[in-house]
């Protein structure tokens, strides 16, 4: 992307409380145009206020710029060019699927009717039949297809496959790579299925108790972080490069270290990039 | 302005109860013309027959009225609730929607959509009923229904009578989406729980009951706002055989005071109250998305 374009959501001393309990902790962060996106965090990290904020459904304390606009003021104008779909199974019950298409098509200047119809052609599922008679995954598959149909700058996915199979979790992320991706769009998403995930996407946010505890890009992870399998008799020697987390494996430990003297860890071990999920366990560990 | 015809369009496909509700109370009065007994004996004269004729009108409009108004009522009160129970309401904010426009487009088919319809249903049945009795009756009944000034004169009734209630009413919508807004739970309960504390509070402490006939006033009041019910030269009675008797209006227009209804204070209050909790549900429902 070219330089001095805004990027297309912008945090600085973003906060949320909820009583006493602090949810964000005065949280800075940016998301360029044309980047995937993972939030990762545990449970109650603060990852749902977080995009809550973002997505104008909550109110909070600090800067939040999301498309140029401030989420909570504006939530209805910015809709206009994002979307999101927030959980599993929100669509309401008791719509029929065709009336979601023609009432989103008509409330969404950007909605183009004929790709959510191509696209739910491919399926079993018909106009005829209301959202309670259909399955989980067919649900999300309806929602994918309306979410998919509107051309916004910004989607935002929040645990869109949980409680999914794993044919209907693959369905929904292939079709996402596949159908949606391009470089003129931004998605943020959050999920526990890491692993699910981590090839989709360039970017990663991790979130622990209100903070965030690494922002980086996934080629950066590369360069910046190493793990290493370090057989016993070496470990200690190994130590002494100062890993910032060990976990035994097979008989072995696994050591990790941020900013390494790669050509000296080569001794220890085979030097790998840690996986996303790895990466996770050993910095919120 | 296209995007409040949607909304209105969603609420009829998610409460279908709006138009079966009607559409059924219309064949059970149907059926009712058709196989039940028409003819009213001891009717003679054309003044027993319009006043009948009238009165019978007036009561077939009154069951439409009361069945919709306890149905607005649950809607208004479940409207903001139910979305948020099924959880729907992420997926309606993931629209280019306000929640002004959302709340807004709710109260409209609360109080003006849903009656319309009814009186619509209202109309259209009392024809039918008319057109049948007058088929079947072989006293002079039969044609005693098809009183067009009669006609006219309840379609101003029920005009005025939807748009007199939306407004008296207001503060009462209010309230019930405002609860429907807020609650976790058991929006019925939050819905009388506040004022009847209130009420018995200032019963127990203050020894007085401003809250308690400020509440029935406005939920009783309302024919002693919008009609002029003291004008003693208005009404007129009629006599059948012995001693049955029906007392009407001699004329509705007589009976509507929309002067006096618009310029009370009390309306206006009503609607500023009214208002105020609008608000407050707009901005529960900005904050509001779960339960």
């Amino acid at each position: 992307m070219s330089p001095g374009m805004p990027p297309i959501i912008q945090a600085r001393d973003l906060s949320k409380k909820y009583g006493s309990n602090i949810a964000l902790d005065h949280v800075n962060f940016a998301v360029e145009a044309g980047r995937i996106v993972g939030l990762i965090g545990p449970n109650g990290a603060g990852k749902t206020s977080a995009l809550r904020a973002i997505l104008g459904l909550t109110a909070y304390e600090g800067e939040l710029q999301v498309l140029g606009r401030e989420p909570f003021a504006d939530r209805a104008a910015l809709m206009n060019e994002a979307t999101f779909i927030a959980d599993v199974a929100v669509l309401p019950p008791w719509l029929r699927v065709d009336q979601a298409i023609e009432f989103v098509a008509g409330v969404h200047p950007r909605f183009r009717r004929d790709r959510a119809q191509a696209f739910l052609a491919k399926t079993q599922i018909t106009g005829q039949r209301r959202i309670r008679e259909l399955s989980k995954g067919m649900k999300t598959l309806v929602h994918l297809a309306l979410t998919m149909a509107i051309d916004a700058r910004l989607l935002v996915l929040d645990e869109p496959t949980l409680g999914l199979d794993i044919l209907a979790r693959r369905a929904f992320y292939d079709a996402l790579v596949n159908d949606y991706m391009d470089a003129t769009r931004t998605i943020l998403i959050t999920t526990h299925q890491v692993e699910e995930v981590e090839n989709l996407l360039t970017d990663v946010l991790f979130i622990d108790k209100g903070r965030i505890v690494l922002d980086s890009s996934l080629e950066d992870i590369a360069t910046r972080y190493a793990a290493v399998a370090v057989a016993e008799d070496k470990v200690a020697a190994a130590r002494a490069e100062h890993p910032f987390f060990e976990r035994p494996m097979l008989g072995k430990k696994v050591l990790y270290f941020e900013r390494p003297d790669v050509g000296k860890l080569a001794n220890f071990g085979e030097v790998v990039t840690p996986s996303v999920a790895d990466l996770f366990v050993a910095k919120l560990s | 302005m296209n995007t409040y015809v949607w909304l209105v369009r969603r609420e009829f496909w998610e409460n279908r109860a709006i138009w079966i509700c009607p559409a059924l109370i219309g064949a059970a009065l149907t059926c009712a013309a058709l196989f039940g007994r028409v003819d009213v004996a001891a009717l003679s004269s054309p003044e027993q027959n319009r006043s009948m004729a009238g009165m019978a009108f007036f009561a077939f409009g009154a069951i439409f009225y009361g069945v919709m108004s306890i149905y607005s009522t649950w809607y208004l009160l479940d409207c903001l609730y139910a979305d948020r129970k099924d959880r729907s309401v992420l997926f309606w904010k993931s629209l280019p929607i306000s929640d002004t426009a959302t709340v807004l487009s709710k109260v409209f088919v609360g109080l003006i959509a849903i009656p319309i319809v009814y009186f619509i249903a209202a109309d259209l049945s009392t024809l039918l009923m008319a057109f049948i009795i007058a088929l079947r009756s072989r006293s002079s009944f039969g044609g005693a229904l098809w009183q067009p000034d009669l006609w006219l004169q309840l379609q101003a009734l029920w005009l005025y009578m939807i748009i007199s209630t939306a407004v008296w009413y207001l503060p009462l919508a209010g309230w019930l989406m405002l609860v429907s807004a807020w609650a976790k739970r058991a929006v019925m309960l939050w819905c009388i729980l506040p004022p009847l504390a209130a009420v018995l509070a200032e019963r127990l402490f203050l020894g007085s009951h401003a809250i308690a006939s400020l509440l029935r006033n406005r939920i009783l009041g309302y024919g002693q706002a919008a009609y002029d019910l003291s004008d003693r030269g208005l009404w007129v009675t009629t006599t059948f055989g012995h001693d049955d008797a029906i007392t009407a209006p001699s004329s509705v227009w007589r009976l509507l005071k929309p002067i006096g209804f618009f310029s009370a204070p009390a309306t206006w209050i009503g609607v500023l109250v009214g208002a105020a909790l609008i608000y407050g549900a707009i901005q529960l429902r900005l904050r509001r998305t779960e339960l």
